[in-house]
């Protein structure tokens, strides 16, 4: 009985200790980083932007009655020679331990991705085991990373929530955008040539508004942030940014667009049927004939008739038919600007070489070291679209045939 | 010898579970690059061959252990001085592999814990384990296997449901031709995981139905084998190669990278039990092995009197080891396989072997 109490004691002993508060890290001690944005300063020191969440007013609520309000993120910022100094110092002008885990957002600005690039603040990222490297990586277009972190914005109150669904839906219904995570950018980053594309993001407005609470009170706020544009990076440094068709045409030639629209022209009127894709899938392979690589991009999309803005009889298939070739030689053209504007920069960002050197291991040694410089930029780029419309929508024929027929 | 009977099912469950052990865990075999996967498949044929050889050498003496025969093999002196090399390599190689745990455990989850507390926990458990018996230590090795399939198995289904396997990543197949493969398989892959089941020789003394050994030592094999090559065809497939090669721990990696549905993320718990499931049972064969050869060796009554003594030897050991991880993992990957893996897995069994052969052929004739 005795030796029974002793095992019970001992028993419940080790529960006090298995509960190990040896890297323990309180809730009320924590800082939680929900973005950060990096600038080179003129001094060539790194300028690091946390945002971190103000726990009590993301939940409490802004439209909460009365008082004085204050905003659901806090910045902070410090310097230094390196991330994890600049990092540490931060601690010394915040009350918590800064908590990296749930860092969803990288902001990386302008001047710091065209001068130096994105490669020598990688590791520290990649290395960290409390920063992930799912986390989204965005350039600041126009503007610093800091302008950008600090901005507040409506609807989704922590801004970093704000950018990462911009471009999780814009990718889905517009498509000129890309979210790509820290692990797809290095990925990029360590082909040969190291092309890769990263979204841009704009603060559109004043700097100075777009921090202030004031500026969410107004239903349409002074200053906001916009997905703009996709940053170019060739050998980690931004070299240009493709916008508009040839920013879609990018992203389809990858594969990642997942909804558009496409319009085309009818009866002379321009831009005068919409089409809205639903389902759609890029394949590229790869050819070397005589030592000239050629490549194939294969697009096939497949979706609705959104709107026509001219009577148009689609109950006819033969006028579906048309409007089928009419949408592949739109989606081709964009696909082909896209290429050009690519060639231009001399950025496979494509992943063209990587292809070849997939499926043609053998040629692609003679070919690689003249990749970027003279195979990629006169590459022979043979492009098929295969469209096809599925539905029309609630109606058949327009509301316009109606009026046609009726106003003879 | 302590009286004890394990199954044929529970010394299959045992072998799985040592084998993913830590090669789980490590990026296995990535001087073959994206090729990784079949360098993990031609080392587990080639170690049929050696697991033939510690299997025939059983069956010459299935009641004794390795320690006991190797003295009937090669005389008093001479199998005295291999069979204590062969416990000094089983202790060392437990004290790596908790090391490695303990690393693991350090660099991802608790940075501001000594590695001696880390190491200290796990051996305190394994200890007590070991005291218990081989018995213990198959029982809760059914339990837990179970468990770490129903973990691989959800693993997987998440990996795959996430979109994230590019199978293209595995491409170029043999860029550089075979040679660099044959290279991994013939320094790394053969013997680690799959020769370091030698230890086994130790376990099969107590299986209760001996005809099995020969079937379940194979399977074994072959099924921790496919179990490697699937996790590394999926961290190359999801994180690529590079990255893969750059990590510490690629399906720590993998494991990360799941985001289903935007709330299924962040698993790294999943990598942490089979960390620990895993590492368990490596250095419980292991240490057990050193256990019960040593009693046997110097004639000791009670083997698991010797568990606490030797247990403290290992923790120490696996603490001053290396002086850094970067050290630790030189001295496994490029150090261990010549000078200790080699000779002690794929020289010396098979001379062992030859002279058991020609011993026997001469009493059956006498």
């Amino acid at each position: 009985m005795k030796r029974k109490g002793a095992f019970l004691l001992l028993m419940m002993m080790v529960t006090v200790l298995l509960s190990s508060c040896w890297s323990k890290k309180e809730l009320t001690d924590l800082a939680f980083v929900s973005a950060m944005g990096v600038d080179k300063t003129k001094g060539g020191s790194y300028h690091l932007t946390l945002q971190i969440i103000n726990p009590g007013n993301v939940a409490g609520g802004i439209q909460g009655g009365g008082g004085a309000q204050s905003p659901p993120v806090t910045i902070y910022s410090a310097s230094g020679d390196n991330i994890v100094e600049a990092s540490r110092r931060a601690s010394s002008r915040i009350s918590r331990r800064l908590y990296y885990a749930h860092a969803n957002l990288i902001v990386i600005g302008e001047r710091m991705a065209r001068e130096d690039g994105v490669n020598p603040l990688m590791d520290a990222l990649d290395r960290d085991p409390e920063f992930r490297n799912t986390s989204t990586m965005v350039i600041a277009n126009h503007s610093t990373a800091a302008d950008l972190v600090k901005a507040l914005t409506p609807v989704d109150k922590i801004p970093a929530n704000k950018v990462m669904k911009t471009l999780e839906f814009t990718q889905r219904k517009w498509g000129e955008t890309v979210k790509v995570s820290l692990q797809d950018v290095m990925n990029g980053l360590q082909s040969p040539g190291g092309e890769a594309v990263v979204s841009g993001f704009r603060l559109v407005g004043n700097p100075q508004k777009a921090q202030k609470l004031d500026n969410l009170q107004e239903s349409a706020p002074a200053a906001t942030l916009r997905a703009s544009g996709l940053a170019v990076l060739r050998k980690g440094k931004l070299i240009d940014w493709l916008y508009g068709g040839t920013a879609r045409g990018t992203v389809w030639i990858l594969d990642e667009i997942q909804g558009t629209d496409i319009n085309i022209d009818w009866d002379g009127k321009k831009e005068a049927i919409a089409y809205q894709t639903v389902r759609q899938k890029t394949s590229v392979s790869a050819q070397v004939k005589n030592g000239q690589p050629h490549i194939s991009v294969h697009a096939r999309v497949e979706g609705d008739i959104g709107e026509m803005e001219v009577p148009v009889d689609i109950t006819n298939p033969k006028v579906i038919t048309k409007i089928e070739q009419a949408l592949r030689k739109e989606i081709k053209k964009e696909l082909q600007k896209a290429v050009e504007h690519a060639q231009k920069d001399k950025a496979d960002i494509f992943g063209f070489g990587e292809v070849v050197h997939r499926t043609r291991s053998n040629q692609w040694k003679k070919l690689e070291p003249e990749w970027s410089n003279l195979y990629f930029p006169k590459l022979n780029v043979d492009i098929t679209v295969e469209a096809y419309v599925r539905r029309a929508g609630l109606r058949n024929k327009s509301f316009l045939s109606g009026i046609k027929e009726n106003q003879k | 010898m302590e009286k004890a009977k394990i199954s044929a099912s529970q010394l299959f469950i045992l072998m799985v579970l040592f084998e993913l052990g830590s090669a789980l865990l490590v990026p296995l075999a990535m001087g073959a690059k994206q090729d990784a996967w079949l360098a993990i498949l031609l080392g587990m044929g080639c170690s049929f061959v050696l697991l033939l050889v510690y299997y025939r050498l059983y069956s010459y003496y299935p009641d004794l252990l390795p320690t006991e025969y190797v003295q009937n093999i090669l005389g008093k002196v001479m199998g005295t001085v291999l069979a204590f090399v062969y416990l000094l390599y089983f202790m060392y190689d437990a004290a790596r592999v908790l090391r490695d745990f303990g690393e693991m455990l350090l660099t991802f989850a608790y940075p501001d814990t000594p590695l001696f507390i880390a190491n200290a926990l796990l051996m305190l458990v394994i200890i007590y384990t070991v005291r218990k018996g081989i018995e213990v230590i198959a029982r809760s090795g059914e339990l837990f296997f179970i468990f770490m399939y129903v973990l691989a198995v959800t693993g997987f289904i998440l990996i795959v449901s996430s979109g994230l396997i590019d199978v293209t990543k595995l491409q170029p197949v043999l860029e550089e031709g075979m040679l660099p493969v044959l290279k991994v398989v013939f320094t790394q892959t053969m013997y680690f995981p799959f020769a370091e089941a030698i230890v086994f020789t130790m376990i099969l003394p107590y299986l209760n139905n001996p005809e099995k050994a020969k079937v379940t030592m194979l399977c074994a094999t072959g099924l921790s084998g496919i179990n490697l090559v699937i996790t590394m065809l999926i961290n190359i497939s999801v994180l690529g190669v590079n990255l893969t090669a750059r990590s510490q721990f690629p399906l720590l990696s993998t494991v990360q990278s799941i985001q289903v549905a935007d709330f299924l993320e962040r698993l790294d718990v999943f990598f942490m039990l089979a960390l620990i499931i895993c590492g368990f049972f490596k250095v419980s064969v292991l240490f057990y092995a050193a256990v019960i050869g040593t009693a046997n060796l110097f004639k000791i009554k009670s083997p698991s009197r010797l568990a606490y003594p030797m247990g403290l030897i290992i923790l120490f050991l696996s603490v001053t080891i290396a002086s850094n991880f970067q050290e630790h993992l030189h001295e496994g990957l490029k150090i261990a396989p010549v000078v200790l893996n080699i000779p002690l897995y794929a020289i010396i069994p098979p001379l062992l072997l030859l002279v058991a052969f020609l011993k026997n052929r001469k009493k059956q004739r006498g």
